[in-house]
């Protein structure tokens, strides 16, 4: 499997910011007058801001090499920080830019954006493209997401590709880099054009493709414990989708009620040629109703994404689980062949799933299952600490160590496995906040 | 639903009102910008069209309209007007020049600031026009309204 890791990633994403910057002082031929230095830094941030929504769009579009190599989680983490930034730079360009051209053509603030909007082309389009992702920006912060269901902040979410298509045209149409420059002009439009259709492509025609290829389908469902349930998906040929055991699929089920929310969960099994099965904690939006899948459902599976799969199987292995993070590490369990020590973190035993499955991978694979359960209060602490760590795995420095739950218990256990020697290389996470 | 619906239609909506604005150049713009528009000669003026000077933004060219050996009135014939910005810049330099120019009666006058070429090439071709007094009353083809870009 190819993958692009994130030095890579970032490499990449830094040298087109050398060459934007490149085309940015390449065009500022003189930098006349008294509002020349404010317009070019206007000009400076507007096309950085133009090449810093793609990256953003990107980071975004499933790009199997990316997902593999980065993973889902980092790269929703990125996106977000690249998100806050470009607020800031697109704010700073509307601002440089009025400013500027106000001192240029010798006219107040007010008139010179009245001006702006009326009588140069695309302006007004570019406008209220920039309130557009203001507004993104704003149901995006903590405040406004703990108040929105998922799907609302989602679909909202998707006025970015709206706003980004209508701030298109205002760059051609007034920056300093394109007006003289037909090359420039060139390459920025296989910029975008390159972008839509990895979009189109990856997000829209293959998960179609894929589901008139594998034809997904609910079979049937488990009840696990009080909380959380198993769901079986069959299909054919689903070896050719190439899961790796610790991967996820965005679930689509398409049923009443279901059918606008996409859900990431990770196999908790080795998918086989004919079943993939998903292990699902029944809690949040009270209408998930997930309980009530009919077998026969058809589903529209996105993926394989996840970067987070054993590399070197037959290495002895630490699996460290908070809550839900199970998943993923029970399906690993399952294909590692070295010798394994899993430990489950949980707040109580409610929230413990596939207790059985564990324990019976543990005695027929000679691999060792430790339950650490309880709130910290009860536990006296936190048991995630190197000490407790290296008492149950001693060696555990030279291990491959993998964890996976909230991002809290996640940020504990690596914080623990560093101090307690696991070098970076040998430590692998994923941690969802969704 | 019903929030999905209103969303939609507010969406397409604004999207057709905001497509179909478009914008428009104020008279003053057009007034600068005149080209085939000249007003025709009084009976006694003569005009004479000076050089077409290139400057970095494109180039400048007048046409002095005089009577009894007086500048009376300043034309301008083609000006920078690649970029909006350009435009709004000719806006507010070139009346202040046409101004200086009737009062000084030679295109001894100062630059506008913050207008530097365009004043430039306006003094250049007014001087062009002054020089070449031999041209009589009529107007030559005027030439195209395309950006010599000298330079930029």
């Amino acid at each position: 499997m190819s993958r692009v890791g994130p030095a890579v990633t970032l490499t990449l994403t830094a040298a087109g910011a050398a060459a934007v910057s490149y085309l940015w002082w390449h065009s500022t031929r003189t930098i006349a007058g008294p509002g020349g230095v404010l317009t070019t830094i206007g000009e400076g941030l507007g096309l950085l801001a133009g090449y810093g929504v793609v990256v953003a769009v990107l980071l975004m579009a499933r790009l199997p090499p990316v997902e593999r190599g980065v993973g889902a989680d980092r790269l929703a983490r990125w996106h977000a920080t690249l998100g806050r930034w470009l607020i800031w730079i697109i704010s700073g360009h509307v601002l440089f830019i009025i400013w500027g051209y106000a001192v240029a053509a010798h006219s107040g603030l007010v008139s010179e954006t009245a001006t702006l909007l009326t009588t140069y082309p695309d302006v007004l389009m570019a406008t209220v493209a920039y309130f557009l992702l203001l507004g993104v920006g704003l149901t995006s912060l903590r405040a406004a997401r703990r108040r929105l269901r998922y799907e609302t902040w989602y679909y909202l979410h998707l006025y970015s590709y709206l706003a980004i298509a209508l701030a298109f045209s205002h760059q051609f149409a007034n920056g300093a880099a394109f007006v003289d420059d037909a090359l420039a002009r060139f390459a920025w439009e296989v910029l975008y054009v390159v972008t839509a259709a990895l979009i189109v492509w990856y997000r829209l025609i293959v998960p179609a493709r894929d589901f008139g290829r594998h034809r997904f389908v609910v079979a049937g469902l488990r009840q696990e414990t009080n909380h959380t349930v198993s769901v079986y998906i069959k299909g054919r040929n689903l070896g050719e989708l190439g899961a790796a055991p610790g991967q996820f699929f965005r679930w689509r089920f398409l049923t009443r009620g279901l059918w606008w929310q996409s859900h990431p969960y990770s196999l908790s099994a080795l998918p086989s040629d004919e079943v993939m099965r998903i292990t699902v904690r029944d809690v949040g939006d009270p209408s998930n109703m997930l309980r009530v899948l009919q077998p026969g459902t058809p589903v529209l599976a996105e993926g394989p994404f996840g970067a987070f799969f054993p590399i070197h199987p037959g290495r002895a292995s630490l699996l460290l689980a908070g809550g839900v993070g199970i998943t993923p590490l029970r399906a690993m369990m399952a294909a590692l062949t070295g010798s394994v020590v899993l430990i489950y973190r949980a707040s109580s035993w409610q929230d413990v799933a596939l207790q059985a499955e564990l324990d019976a991978l543990a005695a027929s694979r000679g691999a060792q299952v430790h339950y650490l359960i309880g709130s910290r209060s009860e536990l006296g602490g936190d048991p995630l600490t190197a000490d407790t760590l290296a008492s149950i795995a001693p060696g555990l420095d030279a291990m491959e160590c993998y964890v996976c739950g909230p991002p809290g218990m996640t940020a504990a256990a690596v914080a623990a496995l560093r101090s307690a020697g696991t070098p970076r290389r040998r430590v692998h996470v994923e941690s969802f906040e969704f | 639903m019903r929030g999905v619906v209103v969303a939609v239609v507010v969406t397409v909506a604004g999207l057709v009102a905001l497509l179909s604005f478009k914008t428009h150049t104020s008279s003053a713009e057009r007034a600068v910008a005149s080209t085939g528009n000249l007003s025709p000669l009084l009976p006694g003026e003569h005009a004479v069209i000076g050089r077409a000077v290139p400057t970095v933004y494109g180039p400048v060219q007048v046409r002095v309209v005089e009577q009894a050996r007086k500048i009376v009135a300043v034309d301008i014939l083609q000006h920078p007007a690649e970029t909006g910005m350009d435009i709004q810049i000719g806006q507010y330099a070139f009346p202040k020049l046409v101004g200086e120019t009737l009062a000084a009666q030679s295109a001894r006058i100062d630059t506008v600031s913050g207008a530097t070429y365009t004043s430039g090439g306006y003094i250049s071709s007014l001087q062009s026009a002054l020089d070449g007094k031999s041209a009589v009353g009529k107007q030559s083809a005027v030439g195209k309204q395309s950006a010599l870009s000298g330079g930029a």
